[in-house]
């Protein structure tokens, strides 16, 4: 039985001798893959989050049909950008010490405490990120109930777990420069904002940003209608988590870019 | 005394008639096997009977509730550590009880200078099809019972066991949606803990008897169903509001 800290799931894992973020120092370290350009943005019903699908090592690609948008637990979703070696197991720990703690205190981990558990995984893996050879710098979408209504939030962290709450929108990964300027454009200038629009729009929306993103950086997958592979769009409302399916996608362009 | 045998049995003895002397007023809990999935009820005086462990896995429980809860985060630990470890595919019921819980249950009640756990337990894993789905049933000495689908019961005496496993194969149909299955399964938790005769036939649909809707008033009865099917990971959904009136 779990002797420290009620529902913590690392303390579990230390009793047990799991140090799952664990590494030793090495400056021969291997050419890094890198999971690149992920966002979020409120729309009208909730929050969008988007991922191109590329992962490269250097100047190679090395997978164009990567999921970099993982859900979390019901209510909320990480956009990995980084080393996915490190960001994926961030995942994995964040998933199964929710659930843990849920199932544990009978009760669901507040929305501040799974935005700072996050941060703590980032500073423990604090070493790797310092050697520039694990670094993670990941967007978290989730949504909070306040009485009747549901809030959702979008947070984006440095490399070393500095978390910064993000009014309409978050971008993390190598395009994400391109992606903040046109999210930052539209929002300000454009006819149809990002937060008043429908899913459909901001499906269609976040295709073109990734689009454009693309077309400034070469790690950025971008969309290829001619291809099946689409991103990978979910979506974070009142119902929680939903994936955007293939359909969606398509009905989406139907309507014109 | 652990040196002389006879003494040691007499001791274990002893041990066995204080345990089921203490767990002798206990609720009766059950669990059964439907096409929808599989639910687990209980019904208390406030602390709670049923609960999830892990993704399709759950349990239903009687007994001092202390133990009930050491029990809970014993199960719950080790189906996250194997899950994270592992995969959560990889959490089963069977190695939980066979390869955790049953030898520490046992070492507890041989082990005469330690607390023995007073707790019996159903324990539930819900599968593509009811024919699939393991039952397990947990006894405070460590010994365990494992059957695919059907209908499971803990109560305090073996004989009330029999009864209402028998009368629940017999009346208690799998296709019944789970809220209509919780409410023949709060007959036989009438008749068990009242003393009155399990009705011949049940109606369809199932009402509950005035006297027992006005003695479920001051408790609290929970069900919960494991989904057999469903989007979310967890399907674990418990069945509220209950079930009177």
């Amino acid at each position: 039985m779990n002797t420290g800290i009620a529902g913590d799931f690392l303390g579990l894992l230390a009793q047990n001798n799991l140090r799952p973020l664990a590494a030793e120092s090495s400056t021969r370290a291997p050419e890094q893959t890198h999971a690149t350009t992920v966002f979020a943005f409120r729309f009208r019903d909730g929050v969008l989050v988007a991922g191109d699908r590329r992962a490269t090592a250097g100047n190679v690609i090395v997978a164009d049909d990567v999921n970099k948008i993982i859900e979390i637990d019901r209510h909320s979703l990480l956009a990995i950008a980084g080393v996915p070696a490190m960001a994926f197991e961030m995942a994995r720990v964040m998933q199964v010490s929710f659930a843990y703690y849920r199932r544990s205190q009978l009760q669901p981990l507040s929305q501040e405490a799974k935005v700072r558990a996050l941060a703590r995984l980032l500073r423990e893996n604090l070493p790797l990120t310092l050697q520039g050879v694990g670094v993670v710098a990941p967007v978290f979408a989730t949504v909070e109930a306040q009485g009747d209504k549901v809030v959702p939030r979008i947070y984006f962290y440095d490399p070393l777990g500095a978390q910064f709450e993000a009014v309409a929108f978050a971008a993390s990964g190598s395009g994400s420069g391109t992606v903040r300027s046109v999210l930052s454009f539209q929002e300000r200038f454009g006819e149809v904002k990002p937060s008043t629009m429908t899913l459909n729009q901001a499906i269609r929306f976040a295709h073109n940003v990734l689009t454009v993103a693309s077309e400034f950086d070469a790690a950025t997958g971008g969309v290829d209608p001619l291809r099946t592979v689409w991103p990978v769009i979910k979506v974070l409302d009142a119902n929680g988590v939903r994936d955007v399916e293939a359909a969606e996608h398509l009905d989406a362009r139907k309507e014109g870019v | 005394m652990t040196e002389e045998p006879f003494r040691w049995l007499e001791a274990i003895a002893n041990r066995r008639d204080y345990v089921q002397q203490q767990i002798g007023t206990g609720s009766p809990v059950f669990a059964v096997s439907l096409e929808a999935g599989i639910l687990l009820l209980g019904v208390g005086s406030g602390q709670s009977k049923v609960f999830e462990i892990f993704d399709r896995q759950a349990m239903a429980a009687l007994g001092h509730p202390a133990d009930i809860e050491r029990v809970r985060q014993m199960l719950i630990d080790a189906a996250h550590l194997e899950a994270f470890t592992r995969a959560s595919a990889d959490v089963n019921v069977r190695r939980l009880v066979s390869f955790g819980l049953s030898p520490q249950l046992k070492q507890s009640f041989e082990q005469i200078f330690q607390a023995p756990f007073m707790i019996d337990l159903l324990l539930g894993e819900v599968a593509e099809h009811p024919s699939k789905d393991v039952l397990v049933k947990v006894n405070f000495d460590g010994g365990f019972k494992i059957q695919h689908g059907g209908v499971m019961v803990a109560a305090p005496k073996p004989e009330q066991v029999t009864l209402a496993t028998d009368w629940l194969k017999a009346n208690l149909d799998q296709k019944l949606k789970p809220e209509s299955a919780a409410l023949v399964l709060l007959l036989a938790w009438n008749s068990l803990t009242s003393g009155t005769p399990l009705p011949e036939k049940s109606e369809q649909p199932v009402k509950l008897p005035d006297a027992l809707v006005e003695q479920l008033s001051d408790k609290v009865v929970e069900a919960a169903v494991l989904e057999r099917k469903g989007s979310n990971v967890a399907r674990y959904v418990p069945l509220m509001p209950l079930l009177t009136g």
